[in-house]
């Protein structure tokens, strides 16, 4: 016990430690907010703050009700009925996840805008000649930020609720066809309504700290509002306040997650309970399933990803190729390895504040987790004050001995991406874990186990399932992060997104195409991968 | 730990893609794109066997040297917009500049007061009007497109953007604040759609006939002419180029700068002179023009004949300066207007 009770410290402190490197960053721009935002909030208040409250709220209920309509009727198509490509359609739904929202927006402007070849089309067919002869929706507008966002953004909820779906004991639906009920609305939407939840939530972030499809659309959101504040009127102090009121916000947002996951604790199933057979579609209703299914993905992925593969192959002359190879393999280096650190961090602070610790070592864990929540380029200038900080106190301390500086290194990078997209793997391991049963945990202890090698030899191995699903997540993520990465790399260090960049922030969207094209693809393996796992544990 | 040696050689690894300084090496932060500013470097490297390493970011690269303080690997920084380059000058991360020949190639009002920055060319923001649908001479000021007269014509990209932050001060600088927001306020309500896209969709939109004029950089036009996508070369086919405020009295087109200075914490302080010595002399003043169609900072420097043909024009002789400083009151009349 004496034994336990000290290796339990060592762990905790550890834990700490790292939770308090990795809010660091957010400390840092906590201090930036501090400072004399000049009368900017009267004239902000005076005159557009209302509008970006009210475009990032109206955006962020748009896209929560499409994802939502998109991600429900999908999972429960796929998780209760089993038709002809169901398996097929399983992974297919997926496939979004793995485009960045901005390039799918530039896909889109391109092909729907009033310039391009769809009105272009209709304007030939109709023999119209002026916008003012004919009605078409405008894609860069509200609506049509919804409509971005939303086709790329329904996995999130696709997925946890397709799990939460086929968790459902059968008794459950037995009871109620005895009562005529409705399964689906007095059963499977209650039931998995923390899931549905979480990936809500997940979705709300993604929305409020985009920075990419708003600017290119011109939206006026409180993200697009914390860099007219800065670049516009040279004042980064009101800026960090607009971002801290932010992130407030949405972490209100990640508490409401978090909080539904623990209540997933509640409906675990047993070893001995079944769970709900498919049902059998054939004829009619299989097809209205599988098109109801395909109609997301299509929007998602297909359209998007064949218009970029259009552009490729109309401009295959003007490509490098071997440039964009020699890129490839930095984001492959750079995702690979953000993953893996952020893996490793996320099932130690994880582990330790879930399985050991008391409320405050839990508090701890999760603080590690709200870079998620921040602007990218925003939390990168709270990493740069840091790193900033680390290297001035290694010149302080440590010049007799020989320095070495973190500043332009890859470090920075991976540490900035640790900070961002810890949140996504810390859940991971934290729901995996909520699914273990502390009877199997206390079990080991009373074998003779202490606590690292039971996390070692029990723990992971029973969530590694989750592990990898996190991995997973954060790897694409990392691969589509911008913002961050154009601040923080290093010289001359070019990934897929930052090469993309370069041309598409000009419009110039054959050049764009290739790298970008290669992001959706490279992302989609993993993601590949990851449905197969899941679907072989359920 | 049971893989101390993965671990170390991953450290080693990381740590090792730390530039590395020396005397042959210049470390570049630029906010513009490498594509763009490649063909200077290696014609730099190629003239004084100097390296060059470039981070290309369009946002936060001031607050990235300032973070890094003077551990910063940084040498040169590279900008467009005197926006920009007014706040590297306003955090004091530039270091003075000594050279008699980047004082004699570049004119007092393109250059700070104390030599911390030099602009290395010119860029005007022009009016382009559709070539079938207005007449030439019709719009001849700035000012005309606040005229009622075209309502529902008018093409521009978001107020926001430092490009029309910049020429909003300009307007600020010629009128004072009332009529420069009055000015603004006419611009709006003659919008012929929600300003977005960049000013290439702008040329794009007029082609297409969704507006008849729109505002844009001049070498957008050269951009266009000259682009590999015949399509493209169309939407350029169908301007005229105005350039505003030409007449007797008029103040002249409104200019903005690229520029560069040199890091106040590099340690490679006369390598990064040598650079932006080079950008300042003809043969890079030239390249400015052939390849991006901007104007040479440097006088001396003859227009191409590409340029040249786009007409001579007269430029608003504000020092530049004065834009920067205004430009936090321009954004506030932007928030008010809704540009």
């Amino acid at each position: 016990m004496q034994a336990a009770r000290r290796s339990f410290d060592i762990w905790s402190a550890s834990v700490f430690t790292i939770a308090l490197i990795l809010f660091a960053p957010v400390i840092s721009l906590i201090a930036l907010s501090f400072g004399d935002s000049d009368g900017l909030w009267a004239h902000l208040f005076d005159t557009v703050l209302a509008r970006y409250i009210l475009t990032t709220l109206a955006l962020m209920v748009g896209v929560s009700v499409v994802t939502l309509v998109f991600g429900v009727t999908t999972a429960w198509i796929v998780a209760a009925f089993k038709f002809r490509f169901s398996r097929v359609l399983d992974m297919i739904i997926l496939l979004p996840i793995a485009c960045p929202a901005y390039l799918v927006a530039y896909a889109y402007t391109d092909f729907f805008e009033y310039a391009g070849p769809v009105q272009g089309m209709l304007r030939n067919l109709f023999g119209w000649q002026s916008p003012r002869d004919y009605y078409f929706p405008e894609i860069r507008s509200l609506g049509g930020a919804v409509f971005v966002l939303s086709s790329v953004l329904y996995p999130y909820v696709y997925l946890l609720a397709r799990t939460a779906f086929r968790q459902i004991p059968a008794s459950f639906y037995e009871v109620s066809s005895i009562y005529d009920r409705n399964a689906f609305w007095t059963i499977s939407l209650p039931l998995a309504r923390p899931a549905i939840v979480a990936g809500l939530a997940l979705v709300g972030m993604e929305v409020v700290s985009d920075f990419g499809t708003v600017e290119f659309f011109s939206l006026q959101t409180l993200t697009l509002g914390i860099f007219n504040v800065w670049i516009g009127m040279n004042n980064i102090t009101a800026a960090a306040q607009i971002a801290i009121f932010t992130f407030i916000f949405i972490i209100f947002l990640l508490f409401t997650e978090l909080y539904s996951r623990s209540q997933k604790r509640f409906n675990d199933t047993s070893s001995r309970q079944r769970n709900q057979q498919s049902k059998l579609l054939t004829g009619a209703p299989a097809l209205v399933c599988i098109c109801l299914c395909l109609v997301p993905v299509l929007f998602g992925f297909f359209i998007p990803t064949g218009i970029l593969l259009w552009n490729v192959l109309q401009s295959i002359d003007v490509l490098v190729f071997a440039d964009v190879f020699e890129v490839f393999q930095n984001t492959l280096l750079v995702s690979c390895l953000g993953a893996g650190i952020i893996m490793l961090i996320s099932v130690l602070v994880a582990c330790t504040s879930q399985m050991q610790g008391g409320k405050i070592l839990r508090l701890a864990g999760n603080l590690s987790a709200t870079g998620y929540a921040f602007p990218g380029t925003m939390l990168a200038i709270g990493v740069l004050v840091c790193v900033g900080l680390f290297d001035r106190l290694m010149v302080a301390v440590m010049s007799p001995f020989g320095v070495f500086h973190l500043s332009g290194t890859l470090v920075v990078l991976l540490f900035a991406y640790l900070v961002r997209f810890q949140a996504v793997g810390y859940g991971a391991v934290v729901s995996g874990l909520t699914k273990i049963s502390p009877n199997v945990i206390l079990c080991s202890r009373t074998l003779g186990m202490n606590a690292q090698n039971t996390m070692r030899r029990v723990t992971v191995p029973l969530i590694r399932n989750s592990i990898i699903a996190g991995g997973v997540l954060a790897f694409v993520d990392i691969m589509k992060e911008l913002p961050m990465t154009l601040l923080l790399r290093p010289f001359d260090f070019e990934t897929l997104a930052t090469y993309s960049y370069q041309y598409a922030h000009d419009e110039l969207m054959e050049q764009a195409s290739l790298p970008a094209l290669l992001i959706v693809l490279v992302g989609l393996i993993p993601v590949i991968f990851l449905n197969r796992m899941l679907r072989n544990t359920s | 730990m049971r893989y101390p040696k993965l671990l170390c050689f991953l450290t080693a690894f990381l740590v090792s893609t730390a530039s590395v300084v020396s005397a042959t090496e210049l470390n570049i932060y630029s906010h513009r794109q490498p594509f763009l500013i490649n063909p200077f470097l290696e014609a730099f490297t190629e003239k004084t066997g100097i390296k060059t390493n470039v981070v290309y970011s369009t946002k936060g690269l001031a607050q990235r040297l300032k973070a890094e303080g003077e551990n910063s690997p940084a040498d040169v920084i590279l900008t467009v917009d005197i926006g920009r380059l007014y706040i590297y000058q306003d955090m004091q991360l530039l270091a003075p500049i000594v050279s008699d020949k980047m004082k004699a190639n570049i004119p007092a009002h393109l250059r700070s007061a104390d030599n911390t920055w030099f602009g290395l060319s010119k860029r005007s923001r022009i009016i382009v009007t559709a070539k079938d649908r207005v007449e030439v001479g019709a719009i001849k000021d700035i000012e005309d497109l606040a005229d009622p007269r075209w309502a529902g014509k008018i093409c521009v990209r978001p107020g926001s953007h430092v490009y029309n932050r910049a020429l909003l001060a300009s307007i600020i600088a010629a009128h004072g604040l009332e009529k420069a927001e009055a000015w603004a306020t006419g611009l709006v309500a003659n919008l012929a759609r929600r300003p977005q896209g960049n000013d290439r969709a702008q040329v794009k939109a007029i082609y297409e006939g969704q507006c008849d004029i729109a505002i844009i950089n001049n070498y957008y036009f050269g951009k266009l002419k000259y682009a590999e996508d015949t399509n493209q070369q169309k939407w350029a086919q169908a301007l005229n180029l105005v350039f505003p405020n030409q007449g007797a009295d008029g103040r002249g087109a409104h200019v903005n700068i690229s520029g560069g200075g040199v890091a106040l914490h590099s340690k490679n302080k006369a390598a990064a002179v040598q650079l932006l010595e080079f950008l300042t002399d003809a043969e890079a003043q030239t390249l400015y023009s052939e390849i991006n169609f901007e104007y040479p900072a440097n006088p001396k420097v003859p227009h191409t004949a590409e340029l040249q043909s786009w007409g001579r024009f007269v430029e608003d002789q504000l020092p530049i300066l004065r834009i920067a400083e205004l430009s936090r009151d321009a954004q506030k009349i932007i928030d008010r207007v809704g540009w």
